[in-house]
């Protein structure tokens, strides 16, 4: 089947099975709650009857703070909160991730390119134990030489797994390539060669200058009330006040004939993806753009898929796409595994032409099955206390309104095929294409 | 705790009426019977914007007479791609409405499970109901179901956990349905097969008096009201269980991978205390990322991936290590070093920490609709549906409280003695694998 007649056939077998409204439009959930305590906005997602309680703590300490010679000390600082020993009973201060463990929890950060984010979860019943022990490492990191040498540890140890992730390496390349500002495409961990340059002092002074109340945003969902009252505001206003500002290092963008990023690692078989432009969560092509993404996630997953099975298969799985709205820029990525299929070239040149065909062909016939595959795929993604968590963030910073489930799901609603259409046209134009081979492979290969 | 093996999922089409899903309801657990035979158990939280449907049966992968491995797979799977009345299968269904259709064949039980769209639950449980209920398997349902089994099963091969499940499970029973692989490995075993067998085991091991409907995430009762078919009051089948081999041996195996495997015969899901146990000792040292032996092999950098869990089944359960990646006789001494320090009791502050985290992983494990929706469904049909994880605060929970060291170290050294391995050997060298 030629890809025109596929794309045709893709579009018309959904006309005569339409949703008599669309899909999403007559559900609503509860609206996050956002309010304001003492300058630090609070976003409340509150179900008492929830195991668990999730916290995001948002802060303007992230990849842009850095200058390029600062590659990793965003992650650096972070990880050392982590690492900081926090004293709780009788025994020995021991770091906080394995406190807030021992106490029935986890935490983590993501460095993003303008913020770092922590992320602590806790039984309902530890959750304020834990949000005091996370809220004492805060405000009084250990710079000391050891819990420093243990971060950066720490951090070469993720890097090293992270290499070996080949749909990790191409993203960094392609977050490099299309970040305006250099030091915000930095890797976000930095490098194993860029942490050994770093220093306590260049840790201390880093946290000491962007681990401030200004911008801070606090997010959590799941049982609140069994956090002490003031919990989720102390967490952040514990911090000195103060804004801070990014770090600007302009580049120009590059100039290339090529926009083909090449690079080799230790794995087994290639990874092929493309990066587009993606409009933001308060855009108005935010919808269509989620419309767009399943219906190219689902076109890609078809083609690839062995005929005449219905279960995932390693093929259908060796293909996908991605809008990637939680991060700035936002993005609409493309990928191949060259693992899981059997001419890894074919595929993702197939996927490529589909772009391009959206782009620039008028759709026919309906959408409402793409509607619908945008719709459960956005409720579907927000089903964890940190994923909920984060999209409230999310959206409470981009658009002022927190309420992302509902907001959502009626911007694809309300999605029309002459927005799929504009939006294809707009963003879907030249990409950025990142190939992860294996080492003593190349791409004629 | 529950397996997981997804054995088959997705696409797309259709729409008809809608359901608005009322907000504000407190999350809760209900059970009852349905309209027309068979029972559910739904844990509503209107707080999340999707809906996880399952219909769990107990059904015997190899037929009632255990002679045909592959025929409640492909049951499973030809009831949810046949056209229902309105022309569409179940699986068109459930894509059109923006959801994912998952089908777990399991030795003794048979779930079927789809997320969707809160809007979309009454269509769905409609649907699903209908598929298997009042199943109508016709020959190109069949083909399209083993066709699907002839291709999972070869990827099947490449997965080292699947595959070590399947050989350990054969040395340690010795009769009935856990003998058999769920997935046959062989093409003729599925072929052979005919399409009056797949109906007629449809229709025994699907009808609702054998089932339980799960409902989890933005679902009230109102979702109960779509169900439309079913064939009346009647009795569950009794659990399903097989037959222990009187002295079960290790085997050496070949295959298309490397790896190697470890199992325990466990307690049965009754002794709640003991299984309980059993799932600490799994979480506490084969937790991806937080295990003992797992970080303990990631700081060594061991090319080792080991999984560990306790398959809680009715009677008895199965504690099972599976090992990849190469290096698994060095891992598989890591394992049984870690057993041998746990044969006696923790430090107290120690395993209180351990049950803490513990306790904090069956809460992140159990938060999703459709995490939920699984649980309480597998628990329900091997038998003990109170003790299903992800009821807050409920019997699983409680039993995790009552453990202590002492309580542990008595389990360890009662189960977790001299294990059944399977050595299993690539026909083909790989790479990098395997040196001892």
């Amino acid at each position: 089947m030629t890809l025109a007649r596929l794309l045709s056939a893709a579009l018309v077998c959904t006309v005569g099975a339409l949703p008599l409204v669309s899909p999403g439009a007559e559900m609503s959930v509860p609206s996050p709650s956002l309010q304001n305590d003492g300058g630090i906005p609070i976003v409340s997602q509150a179900d008492a009857s929830a195991a668990l309680v999730g916290v995001v703590l948002v802060l303007h300490a992230g990849l842009d703070r850095q200058s390029l010679r600062d590659n990793g000390l965003a992650a650096l600082a972070a990880q050392t909160i982590l690492r900081t020993p926090v004293k709780q009973g009788e025994g020995p201060a021991i770091p906080l991730e394995d406190a807030v463990a021992a106490r029935g929890g986890s935490i983590r950060f993501t460095v993003d390119p303008d913020d770092v984010r922590f992320y602590v979860e806790a039984l309902a019943g530890n959750a304020s134990a834990v949000a005091a022990l996370f809220q004492s490492a805060l405000t009084a990191p250990d710079f000391s030489p050891a819990t420093v040498r243990s971060a950066r540890e720490a951090l070469g140890r993720r890097i090293a797994q992270n290499q070996q992730v080949a749909l990790q390496v191409g993203l960094d390349m392609l977050k490099a390539a299309s970040s305006t500002q250099a030091n915000a495409g930095l890797p976000e961990l930095g490098t194993t060669t860029s942490l050994a340059q770093l220093v306590p002092s260049d840790v201390r002074t880093f946290y000491a200058t962007y681990y401030r109340r200004g911008g801070a945003l606090v997010s959590a969902a799941g049982n609140l009330d069994a956090l002490a009252p003031g919990t989720l505001a102390a967490l952040a206003a514990a911090l000195p006040a103060g804004e801070t500002s990014a770090v600007h290092v302009h580049v120009p963008p590059l100039a290339g004939t090529t926009r083909e990023i090449v690079t080799h690692r230790d794995i087994s078989s290639p990874w092929l993806i493309a990066q587009y432009p993606g409009p933001s969560v308060n855009s108005r092509d935010f919808g269509p753009m989620l419309v767009l993404a399943a219906f190219v996630r689902r076109t890609l997953s078809d083609i690839a898929q062995v005929p005449g099975v219905v279960s995932p298969t390693f093929a259908s799985r060796s293909v996908g796409a991605v809008y990637d709205y939680d991060r700035a820029p936002a993005s609409l990525l493309l990928y191949v595994n060259g693992g899981l299929i059997g001419d890894p070239s074919r595929a993702f040149a197939t996927a490529l032409s589909v772009v391009n065909v959206l782009a620039a062909t008028r759709l026919q016939g309906s959408i409402e099955d793409f509607k619908a595959e945008a719709a459960g795929d956005f409720a579907g993604s927000a089903t964890t206390l940190e994923t909920r968590a984060w999209l409230a963030a999310v959206f409470a910073r981009q658009s002022a309104s927190p309420d992302f489930v509902n907001r959502g799901l009626a911007a694809i609603a309300a999605t029309t095929p002459d927005d799929v259409q504009r939006v294809a046209r707009t963003y879907l134009g030249n990409p950025t294409i990142a190939l992860v081979l294996p080492r003593g492979t190349n791409l004629q290969d | 705790m529950t397996p997981v093996r997804t054995i088959a999922a997705a696409m797309l089409v259709l729409a008809s009426s809608l359901f608005v899903a009322p907000a504000g309801a407190a999350t809760e657990r209900t059970t009852g019977a349905l309209p027309r035979g068979g029972s559910y158990v739904m844990l509503a939280d209107p707080t999340v914007a999707s809906a996880a449907v399952g219909l769990w049966f107990r059904a015997p992968g190899a037929g009632y007479d255990n002679a045909t491995p592959g025929l409640s797979n492909l049951a499973a799977t030809a009831a949810a791609v046949a056209p229902l009345a309105s022309g569409k299968s179940l699986y068109t269904l459930v894509h059109s409405a923006g959801g994912d259709l998952t089908i777990e064949v399991y030795a003794d039980i048979v779930g079927i499970g789809a997320v969707v769209p809160a809007s979309a639950v009454r269509r769905v449980v409609a649907a699903m109901t209908a598929a298997y209920f009042a199943p109508s398997v016709d020959d190109g349902a069949v083909r399209t179901a083993r066709a699907n089994a002839a291709v999972l099963g070869v990827q099947q091969r490449y997965d080292p956990d699947a595959t070590l499940h399947d050989l350990l499970f054969k040395q340690i029973f010795a009769g009935g349905p856990a003998r058999y692989p769920p997935l046959p490995t062989s093409v003729s075993d599925l072929t052979s097969i005919t399409t009056p067998q797949v109906a007629d085991f449809a229709k025994r091991a699907f009808r609702s008096a054998n089932a339980v409907l799960t409902l989890a995430g933005n679902v009230d009762g109102s979702s109960l009201s779509a169900v439309t078919d079913g064939s009346g009051p009647g009795n569950m089948d009794a659990p399903i269980d097989s037959t222990l081999a009187p002295s079960p041996a290790s085997a050496t195996a070949s295959g298309a991978i490397d790896g190697l495997g470890l199992a325990w015969v466990g307690p049965p899901i009754g002794d709640q205390k003991a299984a309980t146990a059993l799932d600490f000792v799994a979480d506490y040292l084969f937790r991806d990322r937080t295990g003992l032996v797992t970080r303990s092999l990631d700081r060594a950098g061991s090319a080792s991936l080991v999984t560990g869990q306790f398959v809680t089944l009715h009677d008895p359960g199965v504690m099972l290590v599976t090992i990849g990646g190469g290096r698994a006789k060095q891992a598989e001494q890591s394992v049984l070093d870690a057993l041998a320090l746990l044969a006696q009791p923790m430090d107290a502050h120690a395993f209180e920490a351990a049950r803490e985290a513990f306790l904090y992983h069956v809460a992140s494990d159990t938060q999703t609709p459709q995490q939920q929706a699984d649980n309480l469904g597998w628990y329900a049909v091997e038998g003990a549906p109170d003790y299903a994880p992800g009821i807050v605060n409920g019997a699983y929970v409680q039993a995790a409280r009552s453990l202590d060291p002492e309580y542990v170290a008595q389990i360890v050294r009662r189960y977790l003695q001299k294990p059944i391995v399977v050595d299993l050997i690539a026909l083909t060298p790989q790479k990098g694998s395997s040196t001892p």
